[in-house]
């Protein structure tokens, strides 16, 4: 998740750099717009020529979100018969620029990225676009297809969920600490989101708004020791499942955790998910369903290569996990193919946007996507 | 039921009582109360200084941080002196909250910590700026890229915030505590209030109650009072009806008993006239004078206003002029002359008197002139001491010492009657002739 986030937050930097590099093709769309929603409907275009029926995979880093990713991405490729391709740039960005130009050598029809270096990637995936083929990226641009998170609606799953605990359970009455993540200014609307959900609650007072030193377990147990000293009865975190773990962690320490108590996290970390199922003061995590919109993906690219015209972007919508609903979505997350197949549970996890294909892929989106843009 | 005047003062005092303690009550709470309310105020003055202290703390870091950013980027030395003003506001601030903040065990902690960062954040302000001031910009960039300052700040004002939370929850408290003592107050004082009013509505009630039943009576007892009057007035004109027709009885009977004595001593005449033995005639003669004199008594009293008492005066001449004429009827020759006082005795005392008269006038007619002419002289005197005298006096041949004249009968009369009333009879001889003398106490009326 950290590497998304750091693409994601390299993606300002594009536009100074993209303007630099040699043009061999149109630039896309590069001023930041509203896109309308998708239309399955629309007219064929024409099945690109020359190129493979392969979708590769250039995956950053291992983290079990990318291979959630990996995962929906083959299951796809199987189910639509194309030839499934996975390359691993562990973090680095020359290795992913290589590995895709290896496969833009190779003519492969659809690419589906998880940029390491957004800015250094950009040229390499402007020419895939340019050859033809599919390329779909996990946030940042160039793209036929982008995939993003709406973070404010992700914060609000978090911070809705926390607020009806705090009703039910806490009488209405709760100190809240918001575990923050400055350094990616591009998150903030997650705590927007969960400030304006805590707002609907006027007993809910936020005695802790704050950025642990390190986005990590220890961080998050750092920064809670500090504010047990400040206030030392806390009834409900919220942050990043990692940070809140640590958060968790630093509570037990104390003394101070309860059953009573709300914690939740966003990204749906397995330890995250774990605590939840054990039944503790952690009580949920949002999740993006990483499987689903890489099956999706998937199918977009088999589209694509079909003639068909496919989504510019697509949202996938966060999924407060909680005891309740877990055991569906683990389903869900095993089996995204059914996900897929059933439009109402596909709209439940899923929301695409615009429409491009093999014929009009000038119109590729080159500017970071948000659907929260107004 | 009525109540009584004993009721009246104990539910009083009672009434006065309660009033009283209720009073105290709502004195003492009211001392009580606003002995509170200064804690509270005492309180919330020093929680107001204390949030004071943190609010101005946290401003002024943030001004030495807004100055240190300022000379960092420009180097400008235009926000150093706000830099030095800030810093040293925040230390004075730091050293109030210090001694304002309550002394607990984890106030200590927080202080100790809050000290640290506060020095900390200072010293990375220092040494940016003094880096800056010494042209080795690389090495102040590189310590403000690092973010310690940034971390520096959220952490103080973690705390910061944590102590005017705290201020503000303790200013909350102690102002719900004054709306409760505010509201305890004004309950205490409509309770009291209440209980006065009654306890005056009942003092009132009572006294009202009490003058009510007090009128009632009075106007109960007057209207007895009018009742008895009219009963007395009722009797009292039954008992002069009775007294009237008792004395028109009384009159009656004296009516008949005088008629009757009259007719008694007119068959006495008829019988006299019959009888041819003189002394006999004489005999019947004096026996119907005698009852005559009785009879006459009577016939006073019932033309009278008053039967106990009779006239001496009006009834004496009656019966001296009776006596005067029976004798002239018998050929006596004497003249008959009378000095009678006016004088008021009883009717049984006046019977006696009139019968000893008629003897001792007819004795005089008979005996004190038996052949010629004379005169006899009655006198009715009254003397000291509230006795009476009754005289008769002539001047005839006087009392011979020799054999009483007569029968003797009129004597024992005499004495009898004079006896009867207490009376003295003495007879005196005067020149020729003879004063009979009766002297008689009796309760005289003039």
């Amino acid at each position: 998740m950290r590497g998304w986030w750091l693409s994601f937050a390299m993606i300002a930097l594009l536009d100074g750099v993209q303007g630099l590099a040699a043009q061999q093709g149109p630039s896309g769309l590069t001023k930041p717009g509203v896109l309308p929603l998708f239309e399955p409907a629309r007219p064929r275009c024409a099945v690109p020529a020359d190129l493979v029926k392969v979708l590769a995979f250039a995956q950053d880093n291992e983290r079990k979100f990318m291979q959630g990713v990996a995962r929906g991405l083959q299951l796809a490729a199987k189910d639509r018969g194309l030839e499934y391709r996975l390359t691993q740039a562990a973090n680095d960005p020359s290795r992913m620029v290589e590995q895709i130009r290896g496969l833009l050598i190779a003519k492969v029809g659809a690419l589906v990225a998880s940029p390491v270096d957004p800015v250094s990637l950009a040229p390499a995936l402007q020419q895939m676009i340019w050859s033809g083929a599919y390329v779909g990226t996990v946030v940042p641009p160039p793209a036929t297809t982008i995939l993003n998170a709406p973070q404010y609606l992700t914060g609000k799953a978090l911070g809705d969920e926390a607020a009806r605990y705090i009703k039910a359970h806490l009488n209405g009455k709760a100190k809240v600490v918001l575990l923050t993540h400055d350094s990616l200014q591009f998150l903030a609307p997650r705590f927007t989101a969960m400030r304006d959900s805590l707002k609907s609650v006027p007993g809910a007072v936020i005695v802790a708004d704050i950025s642990p030193l390190t986005v990590d377990e220890a961080g998050g147990a750092a920064m809670m020791r500090t504010i047990l000293i400040a206030n030392p009865d806390i009834d409900v975190v919220l942050g990043a499942d990692t940070v809140v773990l640590g958060a968790l962690a630093a509570l037990r320490e104390a003394g101070k955790a309860r059953d009573g108590q709300f914690l939740g996290g966003i990204d749906g970390e397995p330890a995250a998910v774990e605590e939840i199922k054990r039944g503790g003061p952690y009580k949920a995590s949002v999740s993006l369903a990483s499987p689903v919109f890489a099956y999706a993906m998937g199918q977009y690219a088999a589209d694509w290569l079909d003639g068909k015209s496919v989504p510019q972007a697509m949202d996938i919508l966060p999924k407060a996990l909680t005891l309740q609903n877990l055991a569906q979505y683990e389903a869900d997350v095993a089996d995204p193919a059914s996900v897929y197949r059933d439009s109402r549970r596909r709209d439940e996890y899923l929301r695409m946007y615009g429409n491009i294909c093999y014929d009009t892929r000038d119109q590729y989106l080159n500017f970071p996507w948000s659907s929260e843009r107004k | 039921m009525p109540i009584s005047s004993r009721f009246v003062i104990g539910s009083s005092a009672i009434l006065l009582v309660i009033g009283f303690l209720t009073l105290m009550g709502i004195v003492g709470s009211t001392a009580w109360l606003s002995e509170k309310s200064n804690s509270y105020i005492e309180d919330s003055n020093r929680s107001r200084a204390l949030r004071v202290s943190a609010v101005e703390l946290r401003s002024a870091l943030q001004s030495a941080e807004s100055s240190q950013r300022g000379y960092l980027i420009g180097g400008n030395e235009v926000y150093l002196a706000p830099y030095d003003a800030a810093k040293a506001q925040a230390l004075t601030q730091f050293d109030r909250l210090r001694l304002l903040l309550p002394p607990s065990a984890q106030n200590a902690i927080v202080l100790e910590r809050l000290s640290k960062v506060v020095s900390e954040k200072i010293s990375e302000m220092d040494r940016t700026i003094a880096l800056k001031a010494d042209l080795r910009d690389g090495e102040a960039t590189a310590v403000f890229r690092s973010n310690r300052g940034k971390a520096l700040m959220d952490e103080a004002n973690l705390f910061l915030s944590s102590i005017i939370r705290q201020a503000d929850d303790r200013l909350e408290a102690l102002l719900n505590n004054q709306r409760q003592n505010a509201t305890w107050l004004r309950l205490v004082t409509i309770i009291g209030g209440v209980l006065i009013m009654l306890v005056v509505g009942g003092a009132t009630a009572t006294v009202f109650r009490y003058a009510s039943e007090v009128a009632r009576a009075r106007n109960e007892l007057s209207l007895l009072n009018v009742t008895l009057e009219d009963r007395v007035a009722r009797r009292t004109a039954q008992l002069a009806e009775a007294r009237d027709r008792a004395e028109l009885l009384v009159a009656e009977v004296n009516h008949r008993v005088a008629n009757s004595l009259s007719l008694v001593a007119s068959l006495v005449r008829l019988q006299s006239n019959l009888i041819t033995d003189q002394s006999s005639k004489e005999a019947l003669k004096e026996t119907e004078a005698r009852i005559l004199a009785v009879a006459s008594v009577h016939k006073r009293l019932y033309s009278g206003d008053d039967a106990r008492f009779v006239d001496l005066q009006e009834y004496l001449s009656s019966v001296l002029d009776n006596v005067e004429a029976s004798m002239r009827g018998q050929g006596h020759v004497a003249s008959l002359r009378y000095e009678l006082e006016p004088l008021k005795l009883k009717t049984d005392s006046s019977v006696n008197i009139g019968v000893i008269v008629t003897e001792w006038v007819t004795n005089a007619f008979k005996y004190a002139y038996p052949d010629k002419p004379g005169e006899v002289r009655v006198r009715l005197r009254r003397l000291a001491d509230g006795k009476a005298e009754l005289s008769v006096e002539d001047d005839g041949v006087g009392r011979a010492d020799g054999p009483a004249k007569g029968t003797g009968l009129g004597t024992r009369i005499v004495n009898a009657m004079a006896r009867s009333i207490g009376g003295d009879v003495e007879y005196v001889a005067a020149g020729s002739g003879t004063i009979a003398r009766l002297a008689f106490l009796a309760a005289l009326e003039g």
